[in-house]
Order: C-alpha cells, then sequence, then structure tokens
C-alpha cells in the first residue's frame, strides 16, 4: 500500500468519526429529519446515467413509469438505511423494531453446531443482521467482500463497532476460502451478497425482472466449493427504524455437476434471481444498484456505486 | 516449455494440482516458478481450497488460513513444494 493510499484511508475515517459523532451528538430523529433535504439534493443532482438506471429499475419493478415521486422515494428509503446502519453499527438499537422472519430454519441449524453460508442482496440493509448478532447470536458472523470493500467496511467497524474489526474475509485472495471453510467448520456464518461484483468477475445472466441481467457465478461457486448449506437474507426498510429480517432456506447444499458447471451455475444465478425480483415487486423502494443493473444502455455504465461517496464508503457488497 | 528444473516432488504436486482442478494444462507444463494465481496459472481461491484439500488428504497436514505465509506458500509451485515438504506427515 502507498503512503497516499494509506493518508487517503485515515482522511476518510476521520472523516466517518467526525459524521458519526455528529450524529449520534443530534440523535436520531434529527439525523432523520435531515434526510429529506439531503435525499432532495441527492435526487436533483443525481447524474443523467445514473436517474436512468434508477428509472429503468423502477419501471420493471413496478410494472409502469415512475413518477419523480418513486425516485425520491428509493433515494430516501437507502438514506434511512444509512442512517440506521451508523446507529446499528454501533450497537445503538434502542428504538428500533425488527421482525424476525423464518429465524427456526437458521437455528436449528447453529445450534446443530453446522454452518451456513447467507446470502444477500444490494436489498434493504443487511446491517440489521447486526441487532441480532447482539441480541444472542451464538456463532461468528463474517461478511465476505470484494478487497477494495472490505477495507472501508474494516475501517467503518474500527470506527463503530472495534470488536468486528478484522471479521471481514476479502475476496480474492489464495486464503480466501481457507478462511470460509474454518469459520464453517467452526458452525459460524459467512455472509455474502450475490447480486453485484466488480468488473472482471464471471457474470451469468439470468432472467431477472423481465429480462436478462448479469449476475456473479462466484457466491454460488463458493457455496458449491464449501459445501455448506445456503440461506438466503434480507433486512427490509419497512419504514422509520422498522425493519424485516427474514431468513428464507435457499439450498440444503449446491452441488455442481462438472461436466455441465455452466449451466449448472445459471440454474443456481436464475433461482437466485427469481426470488430476488419477487423481493424487489413486494418491496420496490429498497433496491439498493444505482446503476445500469441489466447494462441495457449504451454508454459504458459508471462503476456499481451508491450515491453519494460517504454512502458508498459504508455500502457493503 | 519450462526453463527451470523440476524436483521431484514439485512434478508430484503438479499432477496433484492438475488432478485435483481438471487442468487442461498438462503438469510438465507448470513453470515451477511462475505465479500459480492471477497472472500464472491463473487460479483463484476456489482452486486454492481444493489445493489445500488435496494437499491435506495427500499429505496429512492441513494449510491453516492463520498462517501468514500463505502469500509466499502460495506464490508458486516451488514455494508450495518447499511448504509441504516441510510439512508433511507423510
Amino acid at each position: 500500500m502507498t503512503a497516499w493510499t494509506r493518508q487517503k484511508e485515515r482522511g476518510s475515517l476521520a472523516a466517518l468519526r467526525l459524521m458519526t459523532r455528529l450524529v449520534f451528538a443530534l440523535g436520531w430523529r434529527a439525523g432523520h429529519a435531515l434526510l429529506r433535504p439531503i435525499t432532495a439534493y441527492f435526487v436533483l443532482t443525481a447524474p443523467a446515467a445514473q436517474r436512468r438506471a434508477v428509472r429503468a429499475y423502477l419501471a420493471r419493478a413496478l410494472g409502469r413509469a415512475p413518477g419523480l415521486r418513486d425516485v425520491f422515494r428509493l433515494y430516501f428509503v437507502f438514506a434511512c438505511t444509512m442512517l440506521d446502519r451508523v446507529f446499528l453499527l454501533a450497537g445503538r438499537s434502542a428504538g428500533y423494531a425488527v421482525e424476525v422472519v423464518g429465524l427456526e430454519r437458521l437455528d436449528a441449524r447453529l445450534r446443530a453446531g453446522q454452518g451456513v453460508i447467507l446470502l444477500g442482496a444490494h436489498l434493504g440493509s443487511f446491517e440489521v443482521l447486526r441487532v441480532l448478532a447482539g441480541a444472542d447470536c451464538p456463532v461468528e458472523i463474517r461478511p465476505m467482500m470484494y478487497e477494495e470493500n472490505a477495507r472501508q467496511a474494516d475501517a467503518l467497524f474500527n470506527a463503530l463497532d472495534p470488536a468486528r474489526a478484522g471479521s471481514v474475509i476479502a475476496l480474492g485472495r489464495p486464503d480466501t476460502m481457507l478462511r470460509a471453510r474454518e469459520c464453517l467448520e467452526r458452525g459460524g456464518i459467512v455472509g455474502l451478497l450475490g447480486d453485484r461484483a466488480p468488473r472482471g468477475e464471471r457474470m451469468l445472466r439470468v432472467p431477472f425482472l423481465g429480462a436478462a441481467a448479469p449476475f456473479p457465478a462466484g457466491p454460488h461457486l463458493l457455496a458449491h466449493v464449501l459445501g455448506a448449506p445456503v440461506m438466503l437474507f434480507f433486512g427490509l426498510w419497512r419504514g422509520p427504524r422498522r425493519y424485516e429480517l427474514r431468513f428464507e432456506p435457499f439450498a440444503e447444499r449446491i452441488s455442481l455437476d462438472r461436466a455441465d458447471r455452466p449451466a449448472a451455475l445459471a440454474e443456481w444465478a436464475a433461482r437466485y434471481a427469481a426470488r430476488l425480483e419477487a423481493l424487489c415487486r413486494a418491496h420496490p423502494y429498497n433496491w439498493f444498484n444505482f446503476y445500469d443493473f441489466w447494462g441495457e444502455f449504451e454508454d459504458p455504465p459508471p462503476s456499481p456505486s451508491a450515491p453519494c461517496p460517504a454512502a458508498e464508503a459504508a455500502a457493503p457488497r | 516449455m519450462s526453463v527451470t528444473s523440476t524436483v521431484p516432488l514439485e512434478a508430484e504436486l503438479a499432477r496433484l494440482i492438475v488432478e485435483a482442478l481438471h487442468l487442461e494444462t498438462a503438469p510438465e507444463e507448470i513453470d515451477p516458478e511462475a505465479p500459480l494465481f492471477n497472472e500464472g496459472l491463473g487460479l483463484d481461491s476456489i482452486d486454492a481450497l481444493e489445493i489445500a484439500l488435496a494437499i491435506s488428504r495427500r499429505y496429512g497436514f492441513q494449510l491453516r488460513s492463520d498462517d501468514e505465509r500463505n502469500h509466499r506458500i502460495f506464490a508458486s509451485l516451488r514455494a508450495l513444494a518447499a511448504h509441504v515438504e516441510k510439512h508433511r506427515t507423510r
């Protein structure tokens, strides 16, 4: 790492600390009151490509032409989850109501000492898991993220939740899978998001909200190699400080036939996308991929990013 | 084409890697000094796990993630062979 990147990270970490101190000093209510003007600012200043991408998604999820109200709502829900993430990460979950659905299945496995892979998406806020982890989760939870995001998440944890710093497993290193396997062998949870990947990753085009969209092959390949059961999880925003944390069975085991691996992978990716599609239709404003998800527009898409830099720093993959 | 000579354990490991990963490459084509990952043989972390599992079955010891030398161990076939030589129990 160069001195420059080190310095940049120190700088953003200081900004992060300042921001969170401000929010904590003001309290959630004041922070929340600021979200509407902040949302308006980001809606009005969104780059054209982002605006087009957001509208394209909303049209598919809503099944009608979206109005400005819909666009605002999507950005607003995203802003809400960003504010909540700060509070949840810091363990300040008083005042939050989280309805947990489907925990029994996960709990049964964990109590039997079986490791579980949790597969989520950029849908809602997965920091809601934190509430659970803080409550009485008996095992370690380790998020798996791409290198760049892993560094940012580590910075975030360092600032807000030092006990969890170092829990992130960075993807793409020789020992990545060894780490994941050891966590699962200890009966722990590894969590990752299956809807986005950096450029250069292997993608599979599968049906999603009416057209083929690229989904990463990585998560399903990883689950195959690790051989642990896979459950889906989503922390859906249902209202101010109100979340629904869903756990759903996905695969007892993802096992890919070597003879026809690409087809088998595409099948799992399609199953994942189908479930995601149903949730997008039911909770359309929880979708936080603010880029040309289907790759349907001519000009080169910007790198997948959240609508503001601070949010991007906090957005895990 | 390999310019560097290959010692017996390296050749054995090359065969093990090719078998474990079902590579199209012939074992003797793996340059013992070329990087195994990314730009070299092009392996990824999933392949690393498969190699680690194959090594523990054949040589009777576990590669652990908390080994800080992992980057060096997986740097090349030669480095991997040296590590196996040192820790093998069979």
